[in-house]
């Protein structure tokens, strides 16, 4: 009998925190925080245990999956068992070469958050939200059927409002209800038009697998529902997707959501959930609507464009780090739409890579942010000068961080910055210097902005003010291990992106073959 | 098959409905049961008599009425569940000597009575702990809660169960409208029963007054259909209609009664009662007048518009109040909203959530009209899907809706709930208390996984299946004009989002209130029925298909 692991990724860990929430309700305060560092360590194993799996998988030693031989719509680990029988609703699971990366990222992202936010208070809490939002996540990215989708799409936002409201900065409150309802409003007009698109379906199905059937099959001569439907569809499916992303001008809730959520919020949302809208991109409107896509190409390109263009003009006028590194997540997610509106495979290749290597950095970089408030109890860039003395840890992480956001050659961003410049060029020529400069004028930035903390100052360092004279400490040994981990991944995919960039690769190919790109 | 009036087949046939009218019988008699005596005139001989004198200790106590009120809920509701999944139960009539249908029980009005019974269930259950430890200690209050207060709110309770009932079996408009009445009359004065507070019967007397003009109104409207159809039977009505369709008479008097039936589910323009009805009135009865009362309406729509003015499924055409019932929808769901956005006071946001759920109900009403009868294959089938999401809704719409209520009235118990600030806190304080209410809003939101989420979902569906309507559309503008109606409730469901979240953060980010520390008071059969309304909402959001399946089956069952 085989077992069906990617549903019990899904549900062990929304289960195991479920358990562990309840069995801590009726406690005190000070009775449930003798349960932190077990529960902690109960969420750590369980987390692990989920990386595990995943590995495993992907290395074929389960399932014997030859993870680059796997055709468009096709799906590995494919399962299905009837959920809510009347309206034909399935819970059907499966991975390929678009989703399985993204799930490992989750899995690796899980362990490595519990650790980096090792001491984070009232943590009998704190890890169970954690877990639950793992298996939310890796819902989101295995479902193969439209309600199963929904239903995972949302449940995320649940832990996540309540790890930014209990753990948050000043403004939680503030944050974690704009987050909310700026992307609930988003997705429910992603259901009515998921809906509509179901009435005016041949099949009326709610598997995403019979509907790219369906659609391409009536794609190939001729365009599925007519253009008009399809452009207003595409166009209702997309914003579900764009505030999720977030593009501009739906980024707003991005800059607040993160800098008042806690470290480990902050590594989940920039590191996997900000992901799940290029996720829902590539699996529905781009995978259904390919003549729209193609109409609406130019737009999403200047939607890109804007993103990071405005991102990084902003960056350049933040001194509080969070929102700076905030900004440039939505600079990064611009690069994304930028791949797919290149329409090439290369292109597209870029963005998932981009996807994957900014799921590694971007987390590094929050997890530095984390570091520094935990610390020095503050945010402020200029609070500090001359932090390689005194901290040499922290400077080293914050600036291995930085340099993989800005896309050093060798680490896992530049990966995706190289292929998507050569897949822009070929598709809109000299509009590269746009891109191209404001990448340029980031790494400027960044690199100001190192000097002045990390090695300005020379003897005299500079404490900040806000440890009112106390010695400075180093992080923690548990955020040590946690920024080694991330750049030792970000090497690693920066030497040898193809573990990850050969699926993906697979995966554009055979998806721009499908859908009429002709590649 | 059939049972005559006063035939031994009726009290087979009606037996919640029986089980019901025996406890009230019980209620009214138990707790008089005393050492009374009865002097023959004019003798000395004094006969026992049982009824007065000094109460028997045994029957005074104050918890007597309410155990008996939920015993026969409790068995009411046994067998109305036991006919819904018995799938040898078979529809039944009751029709006088002279053959008119009165009443008729089917899946369709069992679905019903269980919505009702269930409610009121579970208000009696919340009330058993609520009023004997009533907050206020004064002498004279004291008085209030006797056991003779006590038999007379379960007294009312059981009334509106009786009349609820009779609206969910009645096959004739009068018959109806007596239930409706009597169903009314009750909540009127359960309303004010919540002597605690002054809003109590200031909402009471608002509620009773809006309440009897719209019934006026519908009543007026009835004997403009009299002096049309010449009959109130539903059978006659739809008969009429199919060969005369619509005359200015006929429209005008389907017109008063609607405004009757919206009154009850308090759609715009007339909800403005039920803001002051639902915070004036105690918790547990605002829950029963959001859910069972609602759903009352709710029916009797149902039964107007769906059984007699439909057009036929050989005719070509929608029916002719799309258009107002659109526009009704429309604005009862946006009003709904707006209003609960800048409430303070979280029992009247609940009462325009109400209203805005109203408004959804509404939407999906209009989309049955609007189909167009004569183009779409198998009418009748879509038809039932959007009835049926609109069943589900009501169903779920108890363990939700009347859940939070619930909540309410358990920190009414505390010295009332009227600012939002007193659930601050909570989250400390009753962990579990909190997540049930938690779960309760998100539920009300129609965030996934919750049943809220599976109703919204269903009536979604429905209206844009009649929007998409054979399959094939040029354009989105081409879709029928109830896809907007679509939209604009995503659009409210967002908006929704606001003021239910805010319940959340204020519970668990923000300090309790002074003097409002430390748990709740221990009502234990509140807090069972808050359980089982929190389960409930999880378990049908999880796994509904039964549920749909059996509602399904319902909606076809309307005829």
């Amino acid at each position: 009998m085989s077992i069906d692991y990617l549903s019990l990724m899904v549900v062990l860990p929304i289960m195991a925190s479920i358990f562990l929430l309840v069995l801590t309700s009726r406690l005190s305060e000070g009775a449930r925080r003798k349960f932190d560092s077990s529960i902690r360590m109960a969420s750590l194993g369980i987390t692990l245990v989920m990386f595990a799996v995943a590995t495993l998988m992907f290395f074929g030693e389960i399932g014997n999956v030859d993870w680059t031989g796997i055709a468009f719509n096709n799906f590995e680990f494919k399962e299905s068992y009837v959920w809510i029988e009347p309206l034909g609703i399935e819970w059907s699971v499966g991975v390929d070469g678009l989703s399985f990366p993204m799930v490992w990222l989750t899995t690796l992202l899980l362990p490595i958050t519990i650790i980096a936010t090792w001491n984070e208070k009232a943590g009998a809490t704190y890890f169970p939200l954690i877990l639950m939002m793992g298996g939310a996540l890796i819902g989101v990215f295995v479902a193969l059927d439209m309600f199963m989708f929904y239903v995972f799409w949302e449940l995320t936002l649940i832990p996540m409002f309540f790890l930014i409201l209990k753990w948050g900065g000043k403004d939680r409150k503030y944050a974690a209800q704009k987050f909310f309802i700026y992307t609930f409003t988003a997705s429910v007009v992603m259901l009515l038009g998921l809906f509509t698109m179901y009435f005016l379906m041949d099949t009326q199905t709610f598997s995403m697998v019979d509907m790219v059937t369906e659609a391409n099959g009536a794609n190939g001569n001729g365009v599925w529902l007519g253009l008009e439907v399809q452009k207003a569809l595409f166009i209702m499916l997309m914003l579900g997707f764009l505030v999720k992303l977030p593009a501009a001008p739906f980024h707003t809730w991005l800059p607040d959501a993160h800098v008042q959520a806690p470290t480990g919020g902050s590594m989940l949302l920039a590191g996997v959930m900000l992901k799940m809208g290029a996720y829902g991109m590539f699996r529905l409107p781009i995978s259904l609507f390919p003549h729209a896509l193609e109409e609406f190409r130019f737009i999403i390109m200047l939607i890109g464009l804007i993103s990071l263009v405005w991102g990084a003009i902003v960056c350049l006028g933040q001194t509080n780090l969070k929102k700076m590194v905030a900004y440039s997540s939505v600079s990064h997610m611009g690069v994304i739409l930028l791949g797919i509106a290149s329409m090439q495979p290369l292109g597209w290749a870029a963005a998932l890579f981009m996807m994957f290597a900014h799921g590694i950095i971007s987390p590094m970089l929050f997890a530095v942010c984390g570091a520094f408030k935990h610390h020095y109890h503050s945010m402020e860039i200029g609070a500090m000068r001359g932090m390689a003395k005194h901290s040499p840890w922290l400077a080293t992480s914050m600036m291995f961080g930085w340099m993989a956001s800005l896309g050093l050659p060798l680490l896992a961003g530049f990966v995706a910055e190289l292929m998507l410049m050569v897949a822009y060029w070929h598709a809109y020529g000299w509009w590269i210097l746009l891109p191209g400069l404001v990448l340029a004028l980031t790494a400027a930035y960044y690199l100001w902005s190192m000097q002045r903390t990390i090695f300005e100052g020379g003897d005299e360092t500079q404490p900040p003010e806000s440890l009112h004279g106390e010695p400075v400490p180093d992080i923690a040994n548990s955020e040590k291990l946690a920024m080694l981990l991330l750049a030792g991944f970000t090497i690693l995919f920066g030497i040898m992106p193809w573990i990850f960039l050969d699926m993906m690769d697979i995966w554009t190919q055979n998806a721009m073959k499908f859908l009429g790109f002709g590649a | 098959m059939t049972a005559n009036t006063f035939d031994m087949d009726l009290i087979q046939t009606l037996g919640p409905e029986l089980t019901v009218f025996v406890g009230l019988l019980l209620i009214m008699i138990v707790p008089n049961l005393g050492n009374g005596k009865f002097r023959i005139p004019g003798t000395q001989i004094q006969l026992p008599w049982f009824l007065g004198g000094t109460r028997y200790k045994a029957v005074s106590s104050p918890r007597l009425p309410g155990l008996l009120a939920v015993l026969t809920m409790l068995l009411a509701l046994i067998q109305v569940v036991w006919y819904l999944l018995d799938s040898s139960s078979v529809s039944e009539e009751v029709t006088s000597e002279n053959g008119y249908q009165i009443l008729k029980v089917n899946l369709f009005s069992r679905l019903f009575e269980g919505i009702f019974f269930a409610a009121l269930l579970l208000a009696a259950l919340a009330s058993l702990d609520r009023l004997p430890t009533g907050s206020m200690k004064s002498d004279d209050i004291d008085v209030l809660f006797n056991n003779r207060r006590q038999a007379d709110f379960y007294i009312l309770m059981l009334t509106s169960a009786l009349g609820m009932s009779v609206v969910a079996l009645a096959q004739d408009l009068f018959v109806l409208f007596i239930g409706l009445e009597l169903a009314s009359f009750s909540t009127y004065v359960l309303v004010a029963f919540h002597k605690e507070t002054r809003a109590g019967s200031e909402g009471g007397a608002k509620y009773f007054i809006v309440g009897s003009v719209a019934s006026a109104v519908g009543l007026y409207g009835l004997s403009m259909l009299y002096l049309w159809a010449g009959s109130l039977q539903f059978s006659v009505l739809a008969a009429t209609w199919a060969a005369d369709g619509a005359t200015s008479l006929s429209m005008m008097a389907l017109g008063f009664v609607l405004v009757g039936f919206a009154f009850k589910i308090s759609a715009a323009p007339f909800h403005f009662a039920a803001p002051d009805a639902y915070s004036g009135a105690n918790s547990p009865v605002a829950g029963v007048l959001a859910t069972a009362s609602k759903a009352m309406g709710m029916l009797g729509l149902m039964r107007l518009l769906l059984l007699i003015t439909i057009p036929d499924a050989a005719e070509d055409g929608s029916a002719v109040w799309i258009g107002l019932l659109g526009v009704m929808a429309a604005v009862t769901m946006t009003w709904g909203n707006i209003a609960a956005l800048g409430s303070e006071n979280p029992k009247r946001m609940l009462a325009y959530s109400s209203v805005a759920h109203a408004g959804y109900m509404l939407a999906a009403l209009t989309a049955i009209g609007a189909w167009n009868w004569g183009l779409v294959e198998n009418a009748g089938d879509a038809k039932d899907v959007v009835v049926a999401a609109l069943l589900f809704h009501m169903v779920v719409l108890v363990f939700f809706k009347l859940g939070a209520f619930l909540v309410l009235g358990l920190l009414e118990m505390e010295g009332g709930a009227s600012r939002l600030s007193s659930l601050s806190g909570l989250g400390k304080r009753e962990p579990l208390l909190a997540v049930a209410m938690f779960l309760f809003m998100i539920s009300l939101a129609g965030v996934p996984p919750m049943a809220g989420f599976l109703s919204k979902l269903l009536v979604i569906m429905g209206i844009v299946e009649v929007a998409t309507g054979s399959g094939s559309l040029d354009s989105l503008m081409d879709a029928h004009w109830v896809w907007w109606l679509a939209l604009l409730m995503v659009l409210n469901s967002a908006i929704s989002m606001f003021y239910y979240l805010r319940v959340g953060v204020v519970m668990y980010f923000h300090e309790p209130e002074e003097g409002r520390q430390g748990p709740l008071a221990s009502g234990v059969s509140i807090r069972l029925a808050i359980a089982i309304c929190a389960i409930g909402t999880v378990a049908f959001g999880l796994v509904g298909g039964e549920l749909i399946e059996l509602c399904r089956d319902a909606a076809q069952s309307l005829g």
